[in-house]
C-alpha cells in the first residue's frame, strides 16, 4: 500500500539524482528517488552504510558542500516550496525554524564550548521574536518536556558535564524549539545505549504527536522503525526498493533486498542456525566472500581438548581497577573499580557472552584477561591454572579479536604480514612460509588467498573483521575473546561474520567469549550469558534462561529496552 | 570460492572501472598508471623539484660553478655591477665575486643545516618515541626537559652556547642540532601516543611482540610520514637561524663566505652596493621558499595517498 504525494505534505521529494564530483570520478549517491512525508506522520528511512540515507537528509536542508554536489534533475520542496532554488538567506529561515535536525553523535552536534543555555537561546531568539526571558522559560519547558527532572541544571551545564542520553534530549528539545514542522533524525540514537535508547525514542514520538510534528528517521535498524514509524522507505544503493505501511513492509516484504535485510537479523532465528545472507552480488563493491568456509585442516590439525565438563577458563574474583586520583608524586590514592568481583566459568567449546551497556566493565574484563590491565584482585584461571603462571606459549591460546576492524589492523601492512604478525615472536619464519601460512588462513575465514598482498583500505569492514578473525587465529587459540566484533557492521555483513565464528566453532570446538550490548545476536551465538551492570555480574545462566526469562531487575529493564519486531507488532 | 574479483561491479565500482583505473591492486600497471602520476602532481610539486634538484646541483658542483676564487679580492674591481666585467652578479667592497660567494655561502649554510636537521631528527624522535611508549617517569622527564627547553628563546640560548664553545662550523652546528629538535620530538610524541592507543599494537602486544619490534615495526614506520614533512620546514628554519647567527658575527668564522657573514658585510655599504645585500637576501629567500615548497608537496602527497601507501 503506497500512500500518494498530496499538496499538503510537509516534504516533497521527487526524483532526485544527487552526484558526487570527486577529483576525475562522479558518484552517484542518489539515482532518482521520491518521497514524501505528511502532516504528523513519522517516517522511516531504512537502509546500510552507503545506501544514500543521510545523503538525502542533508539534502533536504542543502547542508551538502554545492561545490561537490551536482544535481542532475528532482526536486525537493518543504511545505510547497522549492529547497534546491532558495538563496542563502530563505535557507536559514527554513533551517531550524521549519525543518530541525537531530544528528547522531549529541557531543559533537552540540558546541562544547557554550553552555546549553546559551545554544537553546541561539536557536530560539533567531527564529522568533521574544525576550530573553520568554526564551528561558521557553526552554526550561521544553526541557520539562523532554523528562529531564533537574532543568536548571541541564540548563545551565556545559555538554561535557551531561551523559550522552541528557545530551540528546537537549538536542531534542532544541529541535522542537521553534515548532518546525519537520524534524529530520539521523540516527539519533546509534550512539546511546539501549535502554537509553529506548527512553529516547519514546520521548521523540511522544512530542511529535502532541505537537502534529513530522518527523524523518533515518536508520539502520529495522527493529527501531518497527517500533516507531507509521510508514517505512527502504533505501539501497543510492534508490527506493521499497515503501509502504511498517506493518506491510516488514511483515510481507516485496523486494528481494528488503527480505535479505529481515532474514540477515539474528533474531527471531533459531539459535546458532547459520543466518541467510545477502546476496554476494547485493552487497556492494567488496564483501563478496560469503562463500563457504573452506578449512585447510594442516594448519590446525592436532588441537587438544582441553576435557570436556572441566572449566577450559576461570574468572575468580576478577576486580579491576583504575587510578582515579594521583598525589604530587604521582602514586594513585583513589580507585575507580571496573570490574567488581567477578567469578565466571567457560568451557571448551563454548560460548558464554557478557551483556552490558557502556561503562558496566566488559570491555575491561576483556583487556584484563589478554593481560593488557592487570588484575586489582583476584585470578584467572587457564586449564586450570593461573593464567600468569603459563608459559608465552600457552598464553597465547587466548585471543581477542577488536571491534573496530578500522583499528585493528595496520594501515601500512599487506594483509599476510598483519595475519602472521603474532608467528614471529621469538621466532623468524622465512616470508614464503608466512605468506603460505596467511593464504590458508584466509581460506579458514573466508577470504579469497590471493589477497594477502593487498593493505587493510583495500577490503570492506565485514572483510577486515575477517582478516582480524583470522590473525587471532594464527596461533591456534582455545579461547577467542570477540569484544563487540559486529557492532561496526551492517546488519548483512554481521550476519556473514556470525555465520563466521558459528563454523569456525563447530570445527575447532573454539570457546568464545562473546561480548556485546546487542541481546539479539547475543542471543543467537551464546550458550551462557552473563550480564554485567556497573562492574558486578548481576545474573548469569543458560542463554534462554537469561534472556527469556530474566530474574534481576536490571537484565528486565534491558530486555524491555531492546526494540524488536515482534513487540512492535505485538502493541 | 567467489573472490571478490569475479563480482559484478555495480555503482561507484562501475565508474571508477569506466574511468580506466583497475581495481585490481596487485596489477603492476595499475600501480603506475598514468592518472596516479597525474593525481600526485600539482604545479607546487613541480615547482618545488625544480628548485630543489638546482639547489642539490649547486650544493654538490659548486666548485665547478664558481667563477671566481670566493675567497681571493680584487680591490681593483670593487663594487662591479651586475654583468660587469666577468662578475655575474657584481663584486663586495674588496672585489670578491658575489655569484661565486653566494654558492660557497649556499654549501656552508646548506651542510651546517642538514647535519644539525638530521641530528635534531634523530634527538627528536628518540625522546618523542620513548616519551610516547609507556607512562611513567621516563615520560615525565623528557616531557618537562622539552618544555623547559622550549620556554628559552632559541636564538639567545644559541648565542651563549656559541659564545661559550666557539666559533666554527662544529661548534655551530652541534649547537642547532642540540637545541632545536623540540618539534621533531613534540609531533612524533603527539602521533606515537595516538597509534599506541590503536587496537593493532594492542593486539602486537597480546601476541607477545617485543617493545622493540612494535615501535620500530608499527609505530616508526606510522609517523614517517610527518617526520619528512617537518624535516623539509625544519631545513627552512635552520637555515634562517643558521644565516641568523653568522649575521651577527657568532655563526660562521670571519671571512668565511656564508649567507649570514655576507648580510652582516653589506650592512655598511647598503646604499653604495645593494647587490651586496640583494644577493644573499635573495639567496636566503629562494632557499627557504624551496625547503617550505618541498614540504608542502610531500605533505600533500602523504595525505592524497592516504594511509594507502608508505611515503
Amino acid at each position: 500500500m503506497t500512500s500518494v504525494a498530496s499538496p499538503s505534505s510537509v516534504l516533497n521529494i521527487d526524483n532526485l539524482a544527487l552526484h558526487f564530483l570527486g577529483q576525475d570520478s562522479v558518484v552517484e549517491a542518489l539515482k532518482g528517488i521520491s518521497l514524501h512525508i505528511d502532516k504528523g506522520e513519522v517516517v522511516g528511512v531504512v537502509g546500510e552504510s552507503g545506501s544514500g540515507k543521510s545523503v538525502t537528509a542533508l539534502n533536504i536542508l542543502r547542508l551538502l558542500p554545492r561545490t561537490k554536489t551536482k544535481i542532475p534533475h528532482g526536486a525537493v520542496s518543504v511545505l510547497g516550496r522549492d529547497v534546491l532554488t532558495m538563496g542563502e538567506k530563505d535557507l536559514q529561515h527554513v533551517r531550524g525554524g521549519e525543518v530541525s535536525m537531530i544528528f547522531q553523535e549529541p557531543m559533537t552536534a552540540l558546541n562544547p564550548v557554550l553552555r546549553v543555555r546559551e545554544q537553546m537561546f541561539d536557536v530560539i531568539m533567531r527564529h522568533q521574536k521574544i525576550t530573553e526571558e520568554e526564551a528561558e522559560r521557553l526552554s526550561l519547558n521544553l526541557l520539562a518536556d523532554m523528562k529531564i527532572q533537574d532543568t536548571e541544571r541541564v540548563f545551565n551545564a556545559y555538554p561535557h558535564e551531561l551523559s550522552g542520553g541528557m545530551r540528546q534530549r537537549v538536542m531534542i528539545a532544541m529541535a522542537f524549539s521553534c515548532n518546525p514542522k519537520l524534524i529530520v533524525a539521523d540516527e539519533p540514537t546509534t550512539a546511546l545505549d539501549v535502554t537509553v535508547q529506548a527512553q529516547i525514542l519514546n520521548l521523540l514520538k511522544e512530542r511529535a504527536r502532541a505537537t502534529k510534528t513530522s518527523v524523518m528517521l533515518i536508520t539502520h535498524d529495522l527493529a527501531v522503525v518497527a517500533q516507531l514509524c507509521d510508514r517505512v522507505y527502504v533505501m539501497y544503493k543510492g534508490k527506493i526498493v521499497e515503501q509502504g505501511l511498517t506493518r506491510d513492509v516488514i511483515g510481507k516484504p516485496q523486494h528481494a533486498y528488503t527480505r535479505a535485510l529481515l532474514n540477515a537479523l539474528p533474531e527471531g532465528k533459531k539459535p546458532k542456525s547459520r543466518l541467510e545472507t545477502v546476496a554476494a552480488s547485493m552487497i556492494d563493491g567488496a564483501d563478496s566472500a560469503a562463500a563457504p568456509v573452506v578449512v585447510r585442516t594442516t594448519i590446525q590439525a592436532g588441537f587438544k581438548l582441553y576435557g570436556q565438563g572441566q572449566p577450559l577458563f576461570e574468572a575468580v574474583n576478577a576486580t579491576v581497577s583504575y587510578p582515579k586520583k594521583y598525589n604530587l608524586l604521582g602514586r594513585a590514592i583513589s580507585f575507580q573499580t571496573a570490574v567488581d568481583h567477578v567469578n565466571l566459568s567457560i568451557t571448551e567449546g563454548q560460548t558464554l557472552a557478557i551483556v552490558g551497556e557502556s561503562g558496566c566493565g566488559k570491555t575491561s574484563f576483556a583487556n584484563s584477561i589478554v593481560g593488557l590491565v592487570p588484575l586489582a584482585e583476584g585470578e584467572l584461571r587457564y586449564k586450570g591454572k593461573n593464567l600468569k603462571d603459563h608459559d608465552d606459549l600457552t598464553r597465547r591460546e587466548v585471543q581477542i579479536v577488536f571491534q573496530d576492524p578500522q583499528s585493528s589492523l595496520d594501515p601500512r601492512w599487506p594483509t599476510w604480514r598483519i595475519m602472521t604478525e603474532p608467528l614471529t615472536v621469538g621466532k623468524s619464519p622465512s616470508r614464503n612460509e608466512l605468506r603460505e601460512t596467511a593464504a590458508g588462513l584466509c581460506e579458514m575465514v573466508g577470504l579469497d588467498p590471493s589477497a594477502i598482498d593487498r593493505l587493510p583500505h583495500e577490503f570492506s569492514g565485514g572483510q577486515r573483521q575477517r582478516i582480524a578473525i583470522g590473525r587471532a587465529l594464527s596461533v591456534h587459540p582455545r579461547l577467542l575473546i570477540l569484544d563487540e566484533p559486529t557492532s561496526a557492521l551492517d546488519v548483512s555483513v554481521q550476519a556473514q561474520i556470525l555465520n563466521l565464528l558459528l563454523d569456525l566453532q563447530e570445527k575447532f570446538q573454539l570457546s568464545y567469549l562473546f561480548i556485546s550490548h546487542n541481546v539479539a545476536v547475543v542471543r543467537h551465538i551464546s550458550d551462557y550469558v552473563a550480564v554485567m551492570y556497573m562492574g558486578k555480574v548481576v545474573e548469569t545462566g543458560a542463554a534462554d534462561q537469561v534472556l527469556s526469562r530474566p530474574e534481576h531487575a536490571y537484565t528486565r529493564t534491558l530486555m524491555d529496552a531492546v526494540p524488536t519486531l515482534e513487540r512492535a507488532f505485538a502493541a | 570460492m567467489a573472490g571478490h574479483q569475479t563480482s559484478k561491479p555495480e555503482g561507484p565500482v562501475a565508474i571508477a572501472k569506466a574511468e580506466g583505473a583497475s581495481l585490481n591492486p596487485l596489477d603492476p600497471i595499475a600501480r603506475f598508471n598514468r592518472s596516479k602520476l597525474k593525481q600526485y602532481t600539482n604545479i607546487e610539486i613541480v615547482v618545488a623539484s625544480i628548485l630543489f634538484i638546482a639547489i642539490v646541483i649547486l650544493a654538490v658542483f659548486g666548485a665547478f660553478l664558481q667563477t671566481h676564487d670566493p675567497m681571493q679580492g680584487d680591490l681593483m674591481a670593487r663594487f662591479a655591477k651586475a654583468g660587469e666585467k666577468d662578475y655575474l652578479l657584481g663584486s663586495d667592497h674588496l672585489g670578491r665575486d658575489l655569484w661565486s660567494r653566494a654558492v660557497a655561502g649556499l654549501q656552508w649554510s646548506m651542510a651546517c643545516a642538514l647535519t644539525a636537521n638530521i641530528i635534531n631528527l634523530f634527538i627528536g624522535t628518540t625522546l618523542g618515541l620513548m616519551a610516547a611508549e609507556k607512562e611513567g617517569w621516563a615520560r615525565t622527564i623528557i616531557r618537562q626537559f622539552t618544555d623547559t627547553l622550549q620556554s628559552f628563546p632559541f636564538l639567545v640560548v644559541a648565542i651563549v652556547v656559541v659564545v661559550i664553545v666557539g666559533h666554527g662550523f662544529v661548534p655551530l652546528v652541534f649547537t642547532l642540532g642540540l637545541l632545536a629538535w623540540v618539534v621533531f620530538m613534540r609531533v612524533v610524541y603527539a602521533e606515537a601516543t595516538s597509534i599506541y592507543q590503536r587496537d593493532y599494537v594492542k593486539a602486537a602486544r597480546i601476541a607477545g611482540v617485543s617493545r622493540i619490534a612494535i615501535m620500530f615495526g608499527h609505530v616508526l614506520p606510522g609517523v614517517r610520514a610527518s617526520l619528512f614533512v617537518i624535516f623539509a620546514f625544519h631545513f627552512a628554519g635552520l637555515l634562517i637561524a643558521e644565516s641568523a647567527l653568522s649575521f651577527l658575527g657568532i655563526g660562521a668564522p670571519l671571512g668565511v663566505p656564508t649567507w649570514g657573514n655576507m648580510l652582516a658585510e653589506s650592512r655598511q655599504y647598503l646604499l653604495k652596493a645593494p647587490g651586496m645585500l640583494m644577493v644573499p637576501a635573495g639567496a636566503i629567500v629562494l632557499a627557504v621558499i624551496t625547503m617550505n615548497l618541498v614540504g608542502d608537496g610531500i605533505a600533500s602527497l602523504s595525505r592524497k595517498r592516504g594511509r594507502s601507501i608508505d611515503v
